[in-house]
């Protein structure tokens, strides 16, 4: 396998089984292959109409779940159990109430199987590359969703992920504090090299943030189109529009397609 | 069809009561002393205030109110205390899906929708012998069997983003059980704990009442069989402060350790 790759998901498939024989498939052969870049990290979004997969997806790639078929690899190594390698940020807000934000980042460390796991010692580290020093001892209920999510995206780079998977936490956030979120990813990424796998049905998000797009279809679930996305040229006029009727030139008219919400 | 009886109403009324609790206990023991020190000073419904005052000193001496009482609230708070952490210890094998012990455990939730549980303690007294340290285990049994039902049920409704980012940060199960599980559900086993400690004093001085030996429930006994009014007035309100002062504990407990729960 290609050790220069990240992520490489080979011919993914899932369906489930009801009480009754009765069996729905949710992906079909997904194929996705992420490389290194030269420098810093990247940040892939996989754009799809809502229920089509994403999580499902995610989850497989994670560990979670199992495929029932096809194989995960991260750098190069096959991955089928959940060790932190592919660290998970579910949709909602899920950073330990019960935790202040030093506990949540031991939590990731104690727990963490992967090999590049932080030493505990690396937790306040963790704490002011998300920003979020000064609030050491707060505990994320006394918070925004925005604080929220930067301790689990802190918990998962003291877990020493390779790739971090984003379900779809934009949702909740608005204005100014998605806008600083969203500087965050690329900030981590550009300057901790950090790997970003964002799931997303708001094509603004994913256009906004990601080097790299995977249009995934209505369910079930498969890649449809992968379109590099040149974030310098985000300013310029007419270059989000292109991208979005790409992508939505990619659903038939009846097929329910990705929102443009802002 | 459910009928709420929570209505925007009865929740302000409830609201007021509250706010007013110790204004409220206040006119109720001025109305005591008024209507029954001199209004209605010989009746067989409550006793004269300054009777009960000198019962007191009768209940202390005759009958032996300090150490009855200990031995009542020593059982009752020891098991409570006791089952909670034992309840948290074993909170592995209490969520652990399709074990064995943890689903004969939860079986037996399916008596105690169809059977009120005071009948358990009723056989439970017909079978055990009179003893403080059978009283203790008998309210640590049951303390523990309703704390870890309790724990199963609301096992289901943990956070599932809590578990799917604990799973894939590497988390093992022993970890996600007392880690993530426990303390999700552990302010409501709190919540529950306040109703358990209600049941468990009722459990208590039936117990003690049908032994006849020891305890508070003695205590009530003796002051029936004595047609001592105001004993039994006495002994009724040190139980009522009690069992209030238990329950502000543990809601100071809650308020202390889960402090998140009530956001």
């Amino acid at each position: 396998m290609n050790t220069d790759c990240i992520l490489e998901v080979k011919d993914v498939s899932k369906s489930f089984h009801g009480l009754a024989g009765a069996s729905l498939t949710v992906l079909d052969k997904i194929n996705i292959k992420i490389d290194k870049p030269s420098s810093g990290g990247i940040i892939t979004s996989i754009v799809s109409p809502f229920n089509s997969g994403k999580t499902t997806l995610l989850k497989i790639i994670s560990g979670i779940e199992k495929p029932s078929s096809g194989e995960v690899f991260i750098e190069g190594k096959i991955h089928n159990k959940a060790d932190g390698t592919a660290a998970f940020v579910p949709e909602k807000p899920s950073s330990f109430p019960w935790m202040n934000v030093k506990q949540n980042i031991q939590f990731a460390i104690e727990v963490s199987k992967s090999p590049g796991k932080k030493e505990k010692a690396n937790v306040d580290e963790m704490i002011s590359a998300v920003g979020l020093a000064g609030y050491e001892d707060h505990f994320p209920h006394e918070k925004s969703a925005g604080f929220r999510l930067r301790i689990s995206i802190a918990r998962v780079l003291a877990a020493g992920t390779k790739l971090i998977l984003l379900d779809d936490n934009f949702k909740i956030l608005h204005g100014e504090t998605k806008k600083e979120i969203i500087q965050l990813i690329k900030f981590l990424s550009r300057e901790h090299g950090e790997n970003f796998l964002f799931s997303t049905s708001n094509i603004n998000d994913a256009v906004s943030i990601s080097n790299k797009l995977f249009v995934m279809s209505n369910r079930p679930g498969k890649i449809i189109k992968i379109i590099d996305n040149d974030l310098s040229k985000l300013d310029e006029s007419g270059y989000i529009s292109s991208i979005k009727n790409e992508i939505e030139n990619c659903f038939s008219g009846h097929d329910r397609i990705p929102s443009f919400a802002n | 069809m459910s009928f709420n009886l929570q209505t925007p109403g009865i929740l302000k009324l409830k609201k007021l009561a509250l706010k007013n609790l110790h204004r409220l206990l206040l006119f109720y023991l001025l109305l005591w002393v008024v209507l029954f020190e001199f209004i209605l000073p010989a009746n067989n419904f409550l006793p004269k205030p300054s009777i009960v005052l000198l019962s007191f000193a009768a209940l202390w001496k005759d009958y032996r109110l300090p150490v009855n009482f200990l031995i009542t609230i020593s059982s009752i708070y020891v098991a409570l205390v006791a089952a909670y952490f034992l309840a948290e210890y074993l909170a592995p094998v209490i969520f652990k899906k399709n074990h064995l012990f943890s689903e004969f455990l939860f079986s037996l939730h399916w008596f105690s929708i169809y059977v009120p549980w005071i009948i358990f303690g009723i056989f439970l007294i017909y079978w055990f012998p009179a003893s403080p340290i059978i009283e203790f285990l008998l309210l640590l049994v049951i303390s523990f069997f309703s704390l870890i039902i309790k724990m199963k049920e609301e096992s289901a409704s943990v956070g599932k983003e809590y578990l799917d980012s604990a799973v894939s940060l590497g988390a093992d199960e022993k970890t996600i059980s007392k880690k993530i599980k426990w303390k999700a559900v552990q302010p409501k086993i709190l919540k529950h704990s306040v109703q358990l400690h209600f049941n468990l004093w009722t459990l208590a001085i039936v117990f003690e009442f049908i032994k006849n030996g020891y305890g508070l429930g003695t205590i009530f006994r003796l002051a029936l069989d004595y047609k001592d009014l105001s004993a039994l007035f006495t002994v009724s309100i040190i139980t009522g402060v009690f069992i209030y002062l238990g329950t502000l504990l543990i809601k100071y407990y809650q308020n202390k350790f889960c402090h998140w729960s009530f956001n």
